[in-house]
């Protein structure tokens, strides 16, 4: 709680270094903000092909599999990119942390929030994708898809959390910012992104391991409302904000410790 | 009191700055505290020891003292930017602290924007920005190039953008670490004379600086750290001398030339004390100053006391250049105030509306003496004062001034 307040605060100055990171990104490129829409587009198309004419996979009620894969894949998205760049974002802030008065719970703050930007603009080809799969009969279409902000808030509750903690943790313990990469990668495989979980052929322990990743809720909430079309039951809707909720807290707890000593260690 | 700096029993110290490297990496994290359970004595290092500290509104302070003796420390303490170990660190009022000049700019966004985000972090609102950008534009003598990315900067407009933004926050407090060095001769006045022309309008300064003429023409009071503790504090002429025969002592072994030197330079003086001087300031805005800006009002205000009474009295001073050159002088006679007694300890102030002397350093002869010229005390070089402008011109008159023609065609 103590973290939204201080966040609060600081509104003003996260917009604006929202924008700043989303301006310095997309500056000097010729596309420029394009590459927001252009970004998941390749991506599907990458995917499209692949998964259609190289591999086929077959799971239950995965049909047509590339937008099935892409409407797990862009809430991770959100999830590693932001939490792939929380690892360096206090590092790469240093100057304005040690030389200028800076409060470091906004970088993580900005982070965030730029990359649920993206997000938010990749939307749009998720939904266009969907309606060109429905008018060629291949899927129907799912009426569920406004639900989308209700699926997006344990999504941004638990990258949040993760945001905080590894952005505090990379800045006092190096070794972190390559781990982040690779426990992503391992993250990755294990949640049900380019299979579900029903179909799965593995040895029972896996799937009982594997069934235990808190982000299975949270792919399940985001792919049954852009992608089945139907309205995640009360069980997972509830596990998805217990993860998210947990995750926050956790998160920042672990930057409140930290919080003091981030100037002296970065 | 808006503007104050209170230190009070203050001791930082840093951790994790271990031998191989000052991060912790998570292996040692674990395998260390389950060995020791806690983090040895090796791994900190003491950067302020029992600093108490008060600064008062409208002062400025000095911190000199060799390189690791806790100045940036200081002053990060000061800025909030850290936090200290034990003991309190208050500040009333906004601070700004220049430790880096344009730290935090972003390479690929334009001066405007960046201007923008240091101008909140240092605590404005974005429309407060907007009104002080022409202002600061100036300042910064960028022109046109505010509206490009930084990275294409020289690094001179990079570090005069840097000064113009933090000094356009209007702070109470000014932190100030060695920024004035980094730039050319003419950047270094202008600060200065914007420095002077803050310090005139009442704000609190704090300076690390390694320049100790510049200290010695700045600060009022100073503070000598050595190894994170107190060495000195007191006059800035007496710390910095005590500082220099430090220095010299430890190069040369204990010989004290330096603080001879100094002594030496300090004025003459002589007169029977039947009247005697006993400070000699000149004041700006509220405080006394010794860095003031060209065209300021200011008096000089002198304060004595009277061991016997005297009915034959003049109050006079006289001001010249460090080269020796005469200035001006005058004094209550010439002013055509006659004598009638002195018997009580006060003050005598003489009032310039607008002190119109060129940039450059000026000493003060400060004198009370009897008509027939009998000093009661006469005082040479009572005074030291540095007159700032943001431009140079030679000599030593600075008329306020303007140009008119019929004819010529200027660019504006």
């Amino acid at each position: 709680m103590t973290v939204l307040r201080l966040l609060w605060k600081h509104r003003a100055l996260i917009a604006v270094l929202v924008r700043r990171e989303l301006d310095a990104r997309y500056r000097a490129s010729f596309l420029g903000f394009f590459w927001s829409l252009l970004n998941p587009l390749l991506l599907l198309a990458v995917y499209a092909v692949v998964f259609t004419y190289i591999f086929s996979p077959r799971f239950p009620g995965a049909d047509p599999y590339p937008l099935f894969l892409f409407s797990g894949l862009l809430p991770w998205l959100l999830f590693s990119g932001a939490v792939l760049d929380g690892s360096v974002t206090l590092v790469d802030n240093g100057p304005l942390l040690a030389k200028v008065m800076c409060p470091p719970e906004i970088f993580p703050a900005v982070t965030v929030l730029s990359h649920l930007i993206h997000h938010l603009l990749a939307l749009p080809i998720l939904l266009v994708a969907t309606v060109v799969s429905a008018a060629a009969d291949l899927h129907p279409f799912p009426w569920t898809f406004w639900m989308v902000p209700l699926a997006l808030i344990p999504w941004i509750l638990t990258t949040g959390g993760a945001v905080f903690a590894i952005s505090v943790l990379s800045v006092h313990y190096r070794d972190m910012r390559d781990l982040v990469g690779h426990l992503l990668n391992l993250l990755f495989f294990a949640s049900p992104i380019i299979y579900s979980l029903d179909g799965l052929q593995v040895p029972a322990v896996l799937h009982r391991l594997l069934a235990l990743n808190p982000l299975n809720s949270l792919v399940a909430v985001y792919r049954d409302i852009v992608f089945t079309g139907r309205v995640p039951s009360p069980m997972t809707w509830l596990t998805a904000f217990a993860v998210g909720v947990a995750s926050w807290w956790l998160g920042t707890k672990v930057f409140m410790h930290y919080r003091e000593t981030v100037v002296e260690a970065v | 009191m808006k503007g104050s700096i209170r230190f009070d029993a203050v001791r930082k110290i840093y951790r994790w700055r271990g031998r191989r490297n000052r991060h912790e990496t998570l292996k040692g994290a674990f395998f260390r505290r389950r060995l020791t359970g806690h983090r040895s004595a090796a791994e900190e290092h003491v950067a302020l020891d029992g600093i108490n500290l008060v600064v008062d509104p409208g002062e400025a302070v000095a911190l000199i003292g060799p390189n690791g003796s806790g100045k940036s420390t200081f002053l990060k303490l000061a800025g909030g930017i850290l936090q200290p170990t034990e003991g309190t660190v208050e500040v009333e009022g906004r601070v700004t602290a220049l430790i880096e000049l344009g730290a935090g700019f972003h390479p690929e966004i334009t001066g405007r924007e960046n201007v923008v985000i240091n101008g909140m972090l240092l605590g404005l609102d974005r429309r407060e920005i907007e009104s002080k950008m022409p202002e600061i534009i100036e300042f910064a003598d960028i022109g046109t190039f505010i509206d490009e990315p930084v990275k294409i900067y020289s690094s001179g407009m990079y570090v005069r953008l840097g000064f113009a933004v933090a000094v356009a926050a209007d702070p109470d407090v000014l932190l100030i670490d060695e920024v004035l060095a980094v730039g050319d001769e003419a950047f270094t006045r202008r600060c200065l004379d914007r420095l002077a022309r803050m310090r005139q309008r009442g704000v609190t300064m704090v300076l690390v600086s390694h320049d100790l003429d510049l200290v010695t023409s700045f600060a009022d009071r100073a503070l000598y750290l050595n190894r994170g503790r107190v060495a000195a504090e007191g006059p800035t002429d007496s710390v910095v001398a005590r500082y220099r025969s430090d220095v010299a002592g430890d190069e040369a072994g204990g010989d004290l030339k330096a603080s001879e030197a100094h002594t030496a330079a300090e004025g003459r003086r002589w007169g029977n004390s039947d009247v005697e001087i006993v400070t000699v300031e000149l004041i700006a805005g509220a405080n006394p100053q010794r860095l003031i800006a060209s065209g300021s009002p200011c008096r000089l205000r002198i304060s004595y006391k009277v061991q016997r009474p005297v009915e034959d009295f003049v109050f006079g001073v006289a001001w010249h250049r460090a080269d020796g050159a005469q200035v001006s002088g005058h004094n209550t006679e010439l002013a055509g105030l006659v004598p009638r007694r002195l018997a009580s300890d006060g003050e005598v102030s003489c009032v310039y509306d607008s002190l119109q002397l060129a940039p450059g350093d000026y000493f003060v002869d400060v004198a009370v003496h009897a008509r027939d010229g009998l000093a009661y005390d006469y005082w040479c070089d009572a005074l030291r004062v540095k007159v700032t402008s943001a431009v140079e011109w030679p000599g030593v008159w600075a008329p306020p001034h303007r140009w008119e023609s019929s004819g010529p065609i200027w660019d504006e």
